[in-house]
């Protein structure tokens, strides 16, 4: 009798445990693993570059693929080191994980799509081609990313500050408009650093390029888009004040217009 | 102390590669002492047409920035048809004075939607100072690729420091008023000048020798003459662009 409770007892234990165990394996999060992007130009990137990238931005990066006459925003011209979506100060390169993730997220509102259709190993593997293409690269480095600290909590009082930095102190309504909608009076004459013409982003749309979480946004005051006519608002701004701005443009965001 | 002479050693290697790798990203320009250096003294003029020049017909439309032309590319002196905003260089000295970089921080301003100067010329590894003059949002935007470039709003009384460390020509323009900007040409030799508004320049304590001197004007391009410089003497030199 002894022997059959001790017996059912192991028993109930073990399969507690085997099943506590396939839980937390069955649970346990597929964490990212580190981004391994390599440093020099591979035949794998050489190819991967030909086939998926070159028909728009050209065999020699140049933004002159035979797909790029026919588009507006023009893919990006690789040979100035412009790269609009960072997460470095204005001016600056981009790191290697920024490159990576606008090859992943693609950039909503233009022809490129996210492309994680392809594996990782292929999606870094052009990164050193892309930076191969640009002087820049070779006399400069990438300055180290802007510290985003933590986001000031979103209240009514925020996005009132954030109003009267749109309207009055920065007067972004000048491009963007007073409702956001990219239709201010300078918009019309605004072209980007290749001569083309450009249209300051409609927020209503709420598809943000460089992402929509309220960090994205916040990002793009402080490190401006190199080779647009945006700027960086990191030396006027305060860092609250530019959460303050981040939850009002977010909230310019009209839903009727995000289905469209 | 074997093992720490060892280390100083070590230290010291590290150092003498760091000092090298320095010397070899400087450009083929050296410092000498110049005893008995030449002068130059010359002119830029602008003997072209002046009637020719484009004017602003749009000038009293409400029209775009855009849309209208810009006038202030050209400035001729009416008296000497001097020409002023040219800048003057040696492009091919490879010894002479010391590079001089200036403590005080040249000033680009912007007062009533203009950058003053319209033209800078500083030597590689000078800061500019740009301000904001005027009680409104201004940009300063640059496209170069060895220099860092930098697109920044700036509001009332804002001021930036930008050093410059590459030779370039680079356009300094405002995004908000597009028919501002500025011009900031870096040179990696401290022999050049800018002209002022009757076309006159001067360059000073040049190595005896021939070189070649050269002038960019934004709008009239480049000219180059071969100058032969003579010890203590003053040459004088004229630059003369003939037709736009």
């Amino acid at each position: 009798m002894k022997h059959k409770a001790l017996l059912n007892k192991v028993g109930l234990w073990s399969a507690t445990a085997a099943a506590s165990a396939a839980l937390v394996i069955g649970i346990a999060p597929i964490t990212a693993k580190a981004l391994t992007i390599p440093t020099e130009v591979t035949e794998e990137g050489k190819n991967t570059y030909k086939k998926y990238c070159s028909p728009c931005h050209g065999e020699e990066g140049k933004g002159d693929g035979p797909l790029a006459r026919s588009m507006l925003p023009k893919p990006r011209d690789f040979t100035r080191g412009a790269y609009k979506f960072r997460t470095t100060p204005s001016g600056s390169l981009p790191t290697d994980e920024d490159m990576y993730r606008t090859i992943s997220y693609g950039v909503p509102n233009s022809t490129m799509i996210p492309w994680d259709i392809l594996t990782e190993e292929q999606r870094t593997s052009v990164i050193p081609l892309l930076k191969s293409f640009s002087e820049a690269f070779e006399v400069r480095k990438p300055e180290a990313p802007v510290d985003v600290g933590l986001e000031v909590r979103p209240t009514e009082k925020t996005v009132a500050d954030g109003k009267k930095i749109y309207e009055e102190k920065l007067e972004c309504w000048k491009c963007h408009g007073v409702e956001g909608r990219g239709d201010g009076p300078s918009a019309a004459e605004q072209e980007d650093d290749f001569g083309f013409p450009i249209k300051p982003f409609d927020f209503t749309t709420g598809k943000f390029k460089g992402g929509n979480s309220s960090r994205d946004v916040y990002l793009r005051f402080t490190t401006g888009l190199n080779g647009t006519p945006m700027p960086s608002f990191a030396k006027e701004l305060t860092d609250e004040q530019r959460w303050y701005l981040t939850h009002y443009v977010i909230s310019l965001i009209k839903p009727e217009e995000t289905s469209k | 102390m074997k093992q720490l002479l060892l280390l100083c050693a070590f230290f010291g290697f590290l150092n003498w590669n760091v000092i090298s790798s320095e010397d070899t990203l400087a450009d083929n320009y050296t410092e000498v002492e110049v005893k008995d250096g030449g002068t130059v003294v010359g002119n830029v003029k602008y003997m072209g047409d002046l009637t020719t020049l484009s004017l602003n017909l749009y000038a009293e439309w409400e029209l775009p920035e855009i849309s209208k032309t810009a006038t202030e590319k050209l400035i001729v002196s009416m008296v000497n048809h001097g020409l002023k905003y040219a800048v003057v260089s040696i492009t091919d000295i490879t010894h002479g004075k010391k590079k001089v970089i200036p403590t005080i921080h040249p000033i680009i301003d912007q007062q009533r939607n203009t950058f003053i100067p319209h033209v800078t010329a500083i030597i590689s590894g000078t800061a500019i100072d740009i301000l904001n003059g005027d009680e409104e949002l201004h940009t300063v935007h640059t496209r170069t690729i060895k220099n860092q470039p930098f697109n920044l709003g700036t509001t009332y009384k804002q001021r930036i420091s930008k050093t410059f460390e590459y030779p370039e020509t680079i356009k300094l323009t405002c995004d908000l008023h597009k028919k501002s900007y500025a011009w900031i040409v870096v040179l990696d030799n401290p022999y050049f000048d800018i002209t002022d508004k009757n076309g006159y320049f001067e360059i000073c304590d040049i190595p005896p020798g021939t070189y070649k001197f050269q002038v960019w004007h934004e709008e009239l391009g480049k000219l180059e003459k071969e100058v032969k410089i003579n010890p203590k003497e003053t040459s004088n030199i004229e630059f003369i662009y003939s037709q736009y």
